[in-house]
């Protein structure tokens, strides 16, 4: 049985065996499949509990740092592979052209530019497509956030090495058990989505950005009370 | 100034997503005719073109290249083509025939009858969109539409039978477009993975009366 048999065991009858011809095989299958979407549905919502569980505070503590960096007048600069690097022009586009009223805050996706990634890739290495540019125009005040589902991609690890080094924010997304992101002095805020389907890690991951979004808007746009930690930023 | 935020502010936003996610069960049927119905065009030499604004031109990125380069290992590579990753060419086409023909100029350069077009648009309300879908459902395409609040112009397209111009209409159970774009992410993720399951079923597709 290969792996896919064993995920929609009654797709692969042996042909002899099918109940009732073709049409009442056409409708068991159509049967699994609606069964398949209902069951991964159910995965992530439970997925996105679990992250609520885990990661309430931290989404407060990261939301309010990108506020503070955002209101220093720093920019912020996003990035991944694949499917991630849809989602770096996801949060790109979540803060520069938001859907509400009101100004957009700065924020740029290197996945974007095409120009960049092939010359990067094509004379020195794929490894540094996000790093260099970063290196170019990263400033103190800015902020990285940087997407792998299997928190390994050596470009997007390199960038936050560079960052860091910057004395950037650093906020990276990763699912499994975060991978090489998860390792200590990586980024200063991590979100590991714990889910082995990169589907479900990236469908999670888009909540997170998005409620990172949210919060930041929050943070930025109303009134705060009055100053009570004398030294704190903001 | 910074306003304090709380744990209450992250459980807020994030109970804003559990109906949407618990509503999006009630898809699985559509889901399915959708799938069953990619799958026929795909195994008679179809093509997946994708399209949409803002955020979603990123999501239609994201569903092409799933389908290019599936994220499963032993998966066949399928053609997708998103219409919205081409600056030059998008820009170029807004300046010459306006932004509402972005991507209907492009499909009429592009897609053959047996192509399947899927169009995202959170608020269903636009127009290049909408435009895009109907040009190619007169072109013989099979059209698939992600949309979100009440469907607005996009889901309109969808009619009265038998003057439909839109075949599959997957609606995502809120009017806020960020939590719109999150039941698409795995609407799209289902969409492919379970055209892979019609795909592959042995005896298989093609026969499909469906468009």
């Amino acid at each position: 049985m290969t792996g896919f048999e064993a995920l929609y065991p009654f797709l692969y009858p042996p042909v002899d065996e099918a109940p009732g011809g073709d049409d009442a095989r056409e409708r068991e299958v159509f049967a699994e499949v609606r069964r398949s979407t209902r069951e991964k549905v159910a995965e992530i919502a439970a997925l996105r509990e679990r992250v609520l569980a885990t990661y309430a505070d931290e989404l407060v503590a990261c939301a309010r740092a990108m506020a503070a960096a955002f209101a220093a007048g720093g920019r912020l600069f996003s990035f991944g592979n694949g499917g991630s690097s849809t989602d770096a022009q996801g949060v790109a586009a979540m803060f520069s052209a938001p859907e509400h009223p009101g100004a957009g805050l700065p924020a740029i996706a290197l996945t974007a530019d095409v120009a960049v990634l092939t010359a990067l890739s094509n004379d020195v290495s794929f490894e540094v497509v996000f790093a260099r540019p970063l290196a170019a125009a990263g400033r103190p005040v800015d902020i990285a956030l940087g997407l792998s589902t299997s928190g390994n991609s050596l470009n997007v690890l390199r960038a936050f090495g560079e960052a860091r080094r910057q004395g950037m924010l650093t906020v990276g997304l990763a699912g499994y058990d975060g991978g090489r992101m998860a390792e200590a002095d990586v980024v200063d805020h991590l979100f590991v989505m714990p889910s082995s389907s990169v589907h479900r890690i990236q469908e999670a991951q888009t909540t997170v950005y998005q409620v990172l979004g949210e919060l930041t808007r929050t943070a930025l746009s109303r009134p705060g009370p009055p100053a009570r930690r004398p030294g704190s930023p903001g | 100034m910074i306003r304090e935020l709380t744990r209450a502010d992250v459980e807020e936003a994030f109970l804003r997503r559990t109906a949407a996610t618990t509503a999006l069960a009630d898809e699985a049927d559509g889901i399915g005719d959708a799938c069953h119905a990619m799958a026929a065009r795909f195994s008679r030499g179809g093509r997946l073109i994708t399209f949409g604004n803002g955020a979603a031109a990123a999501d239609a990125a994201h569903l092409a290249v799933e389908f290019v380069h599936p994220v499963t290992v032993g998966k066949r590579a399928l053609p997708a083509l998103s219409l919205a990753t081409d600056p030059a060419t998008l820009t170029g086409i807004a300046r010459r025939s306006g932004f509402e023909e972005t991507f209907a100029e492009q499909l009429r350069t592009h897609a053959r009858p047996d192509d399947i077009a899927v169009g995202i648009s959170p608020d269903g309300a636009c127009v290049n969109v909408a435009r895009a879908l109907g040009e190619a459902h007169d072109r013989g395409l099979l059209t698939v539409a992600l949309v979100g609040g009440d469907g607005g112009a996009v889901a309109a397209l969808a009619g009265e039978r038998p003057s439909t111009r839109l075949d599959h209409l997957l609606r995502a159970r809120s009017s806020e477009p960020s939590v719109v774009k999150e039941m698409h992410v795995t609407i799209y993720h289902v969409l492919w993975e379970l055209t892979h399951v019609f795909l592959e079923r042995p005896g298989a597709p093609g026969r499909g009366s469906s468009r």
